[in-house]
């Protein structure tokens, strides 16, 4: 009989260990926290509850590390969490963020507008919209319209981007 | 009181609060009806907005959006059996099969009646308990409310669920980890800044709670994509049949709700519970006490199994704004926002607030009141129009909710820094979701954590290092116990149940 490949690292202890080391990360620089002259006399200071929360969390992430099954890849919640996962679209995920920290940038160098406007076409053309109607429609004019809001109504300065500045 | 009273009705009535009410219930129903948004995502959202109110129009509008939600949440879960929060789940039971058998109109009536019932009778009850609590809590110290917040964070945890309680924990020390950034208030030396201007003020509460909130919701929907449900809502909406209520009808559910309310305000007043479980436990209630033809119902369409939750939930949604109101404890991730947004405006919720400011108090509590007259006479008529709304395609809403999620954040402070952490805290929030570590014990612990430290502080200066300040005081006592028991039940619990199981592992094996 064929025996079942277990594998230790579940994704709980996986992340038991990330918080562990996270944990450790803390305690270590808890330990850089200035302290004042006389401050070891004191019942309190700056590093006593980063201390009390590095101890909490060690307890909590061994915890987890310890109580946590392991992974059995072949029973059936082992294929339906792979079949879940198989559905995750992380293309597109990874797009957005990159698209987003695009339009972080973009805020400061081409400007609320240009930036907003462009940031609104790329996700609708990342989320598969291809009609221009509402590629341009549903970005340019609205953002155009919520600028208008924002610094005539609402009177908010808004900085003109940096390549407009050098212009 | 009474001066507060009127003080709070005087404000509430205002034209811009009464409007701020009518919005946001509006845009509540209309964010809470797209599934995987709740009522924590559509007040995230309107956080930065509430930054250009006074407090009391603030938080009105965030009440409103509260209510507002939970009503939308409801609406999907009857007519496709999406709920869009875990607090409506319990509603798709029963008021999904009525609208299959072509009663959707009266299940949308239904449930705002039961949740108008639940939302009077538990604005009643806090009008009674919220004074009374405040009262009490004044002479609260510096140890009592440490040990009070230990009561707040472990319920939290407690009430995660099954498998989520160890997580949970996690996740607010997380939080609490976050709220030590920057310089320490109370000594002036800085912590965790790596010696990064950016950090010196630490975390921005707005920032973690849109990162979390909105935009983690958004780009895990991104990550996750469910079908677009809004063509089938949008068509189901198109066509809801009739509206009427029979009188026998009525005269089944009242008792109900009545029921439903007081068991989902007081389920809600407890720290973590919430509505979900107020939701689900009334149901349960509904279902032993039914008679034994309307019992088999449940689960097929009974009304009594749709106005259970319904009033219970809403309830609850009250019952939670005591702790916040009167002791600075959010019972849960929405009311944490909320205690993070008064923070932010610059007032303390406690007992102070009951005696600085009785005008944003009552006008809050009046105000949800309000709220629930808004839903029941504004939005069921207009539920049909609100449908329109759902026709744009998901190509278009989602990234109009990111842009207005960094906006948000970027129009409040102005520096592109905060962009770029709210993306990582966002990335962060997707794979905490993906590892299941629920997200609302971290804004809890991260909002209550410069206060708990403050406390504590205290309470080991004047107890001059000792520990016995949580036993010395019979208040400090009382919350330690509590918050003692509250952190081993779990515990127990699972041991308690393992012993069953055995017991009946060796009861069956005896009978073979």
């Amino acid at each position: 009989m064929q025996s079942t490949p277990i594998s230790l690292l579940s994704r709980d202890r996986v992340s038991g260990l990330i918080f562990l080391l996270v944990c450790l990360i803390y305690g270590y620089q808890a330990t850089q926290i200035q302290l004042f002259p006389g401050d070891e006399y004191e019942a309190f200071t700056a590093r006593t509850l980063p201390y009390l929360l590095t101890a909490a969390g060690i307890v909590m992430s061994l915890l987890l590390i310890v109580m946590s099954p392991a992974t059995n890849c072949n029973e059936i919640a082992c294929q339906q969490q792979g079949a879940d996962e198989s559905r995750l679209d992380w293309r597109l995920l990874i797009s957005f963020v990159v698209l987003m920290a695009a339009y972080g940038l973009g805020l400061t160098w081409l400007g609320f507008v240009l930036a907003t406007s462009l940031f609104l076409l790329g996700g609708f053309w990342l989320l598969g919209e291809r009609r221009k109607s509402v590629l341009i429609g549903a970005s340019f004019p609205f953002v155009t319209v919520f600028w208008l809001l924002l610094t005539k109504v609402l009177d908010i300065y808004l900085e003109p981007g940096y390549l407009f500045l050098s212009l | 009181m009474l001066d507060g009273i009127l003080a709070g009705l005087s404000t509430a009535i205002m034209p811009t609060n009464l409007m701020m009410v009518m919005v946001g219930c509006f845009v509540g129903t209309f964010i809470g009806m797209l599934p995987g948004l709740g009522p924590i995502s559509a007040i995230a959202l309107m956080i930065p907005i509430t930054y250009g109110l006074d407090p009391s129009s603030g938080m009105i509008l965030m009440a409103g959006v509260y209510y507002g939600a939970i009503f939308g949440g409801s609406t999907s879960s009857i007519l496709i059996n999406a709920p869009g929060c875990s607090s409506t789940v319990v509603t798709a039971f029963d008021g999904y099969p009525l609208a299959k058998k072509g009663q959707a109109g009266k299940a949308l009536a239904l449930a705002a009646y039961s949740s108008f019932t639940g939302g009077t009778l538990s604005a009643i009850m806090l009008l009674i308990a919220a004074p009374a609590l405040a009262k009490v809590s004044l002479s609260f110290q510096s140890s009592d409310y440490f040990a009070l917040m230990l009561v707040g964070l472990s319920a939290v945890a407690a009430f995660a669920g099954k498998g989520q309680v160890l997580k949970a924990w996690m996740m607010t020390i997380l939080g609490l980890m976050l709220s030590t950034v920057g310089i320490d208030k109370g000594i002036g030396v800085e912590r965790f800044t790596f010696g990064l201007t950016d950090l010196m003020d630490g975390f921005s509460f707005l920032l973690l709670a849109m990162a979390t909130f909105a935009l983690g919701e958004i780009l895990f929907s991104i990550l996750k994509p469910e079908p677009d449900t809004s063509e089938d809502e949008s068509k189901a909406l198109s066509d809801i049949g009739s509206m009427k209520v029979t009188k026998e009808e009525i005269k089944e559910v009242a008792p109900v709700a009545v029921r439903s309310s007081f068991l989902g305000f007081f389920v809600g007043v407890l720290p973590g519970a919430g509505a979900t479980i107020a939701a689900f436990l009334s149901y349960g209630l509904e279902r032993n006490l039914a008679p034994k033809e309307k019992r088999s119902e449940f689960g097929k369409g009974s009304i009594r199994g749709l106005v259970a939750p319904e009033a219970a939930n809403n309830a609850a949604s009250s019952g939670s704004f005591v702790p916040l109101l009167t002791l600075g404890i959010p019972g849960s991730g929405t009311t944490a926002i909320m205690l993070g947004a008064l923070i932010s405006y610059g007032i303390q919720p406690g007992p102070r607030l009951f005696v600085d400011n009785p005008e944003i108090f009552w006008s809050v509590i009046i105000s949800m009141y309000f709220g629930n007259l808004v839903l029941m006479i504004l939005n069921l008529p207009l539920i049909p129009y609100i449908s329109k709304l759902l026709a744009v395609p998901r190509t278009v809403l989602l990234p109009m909710i990111i842009f207005f999620s960094i906006t948000g954040v970027y129009l409040v402070s102005f520096n592109t820094v905060d962009v770029f952490i709210m993306i990582l805290v966002a990335v962060i929030a997707i794979f905490l979701r993906l590892a299941t570590f629920p997200l609302a014990p971290l804004l809890l612990g991260f909002i209550l954590g410069g206060l708990m430290e403050e406390n504590l502080r205290r309470s080991l200066m004047i107890s001059d290092g000792e520990l016995s300040f949580l036993w010395e005081r019979p208040i400090t006592l009382t919350f330690t116990v509590i918050s003692a028991l509250v952190l081993i039940a779990p515990v127990l619990l699972t041991a308690f149940n393992r012993r069953r199981a055995a017991k009946k592992a060796a009861f069956v094996d005896s009978c073979d």
